[in-house]
């Protein structure tokens, strides 16, 4: 089942409303802290996906796939 | 080191070797919409060459700037990358152009606090021309994404006349207005 417009239009509000009650201090830092917090997930992937690879081969990796991301961005 | 410690230690390089700067990208449309994780963090640099020698001692060896500058086609500007040996976020120093835009978003940039420190960024007006153009440009959904967002958050508080004024040079403003007709009443 689709959400309606009227629900897509109301969680937007809330989502709007949210980032106006942060200060642009908080917002300004919050891009990078998000994205160290996206790379520790991916990197707890690989390490569930590949258990006999050593850390710097779970940098390689994460690396790899932020390529990919970054390409995929690029194209959609 | 951190993703904001990193970008901090960037811009702390840059005023120090005196490179006037300003922090773009999804850094500044975060600020002004609503935030998304960022994986690389775009710095607009008014940058005579010999500086670039300079900036990279400063920057130490925890940075790895290419010397080798690039030709970025969505923003038509030079630019270096700048990779961390023990961090994935990817940092790019845009040169400042003579078009007539980007001379006055950098004259009109000012001071935020970054975890306390303050960096120069854009106007949230000059953010929403900037991302409307690069949009139309590079057909970037995440730019319309990011515009819509900063126009819903600031509303009432944008300077409209300016906003209208440089989207109508650029041809922007039928992209403008469809985006602001599809946001819903706030």
């Amino acid at each position: 089942m689709e959400p309606t417009p009227e629900l897509i239009d109301a969680l937007y509000r809330e989502e709007v409303a949210a980032a106006r009650r942060l200060t642009p201090e908080q917002k300004l830092s919050l891009g990078g802290d998000l994205f160290d917090e996206v790379c520790e997930r991916m990197r707890a992937g690989i390490r569930a996906q590949f258990p006999e690879v050593d850390e710097r081969q779970v940098e390689r990796i994460l690396r790899q796939r932020l390529v990919i991301a970054r390409r995929l961005e690029q194209v959609s | 080191m951190t993703s904001n410690d990193a970008v901090l230690k960037v811009a702390a390089a840059l005023e120090a070797a005196s490179i006037p700067y300003m922090l773009v990208g999804s850094y500044s449309s975060n600020m002004y919409g609503v935030a998304r994780a960022t994986q690389d963090a775009d710095f607009v640099v008014q940058l005579a060459a010999p500086a670039i020698r300079e900036l990279v001692t400063r920057l130490g060896p925890a940075f790895q700037l290419d010397p080798q500058m690039s030709f970025e086609t969505v923003t038509a500007t030079g630019r270096y990358v700048i990779e961390l040996r023990d961090h994935p976020l990817k940092i790019e120093l845009f040169l400042l152009s003579d078009d007539p835009h980007d001379q006055e978003r950098f004259a009109r940039r000012r001071q935020r606090p970054l975890l306390g420190h303050p960096v120069f960024v854009p106007s949230a007006e000059d953010v929403i021309i900037t991302k409307l153009r690069w949009s139309q440009q590079g057909r970037r959904h995440k730019d319309v994404d990011d515009v819509r967002n900063v126009l819903a958050v600031q509303g009432e508080y944008l300077d409209w006349p300016y906003i209208h004024r440089w989207c109508d040079q650029h041809g922007t403003r039928a992209l403008l207005d469809e985006i602001c007709r599809s946001l819903p009443a706030i």
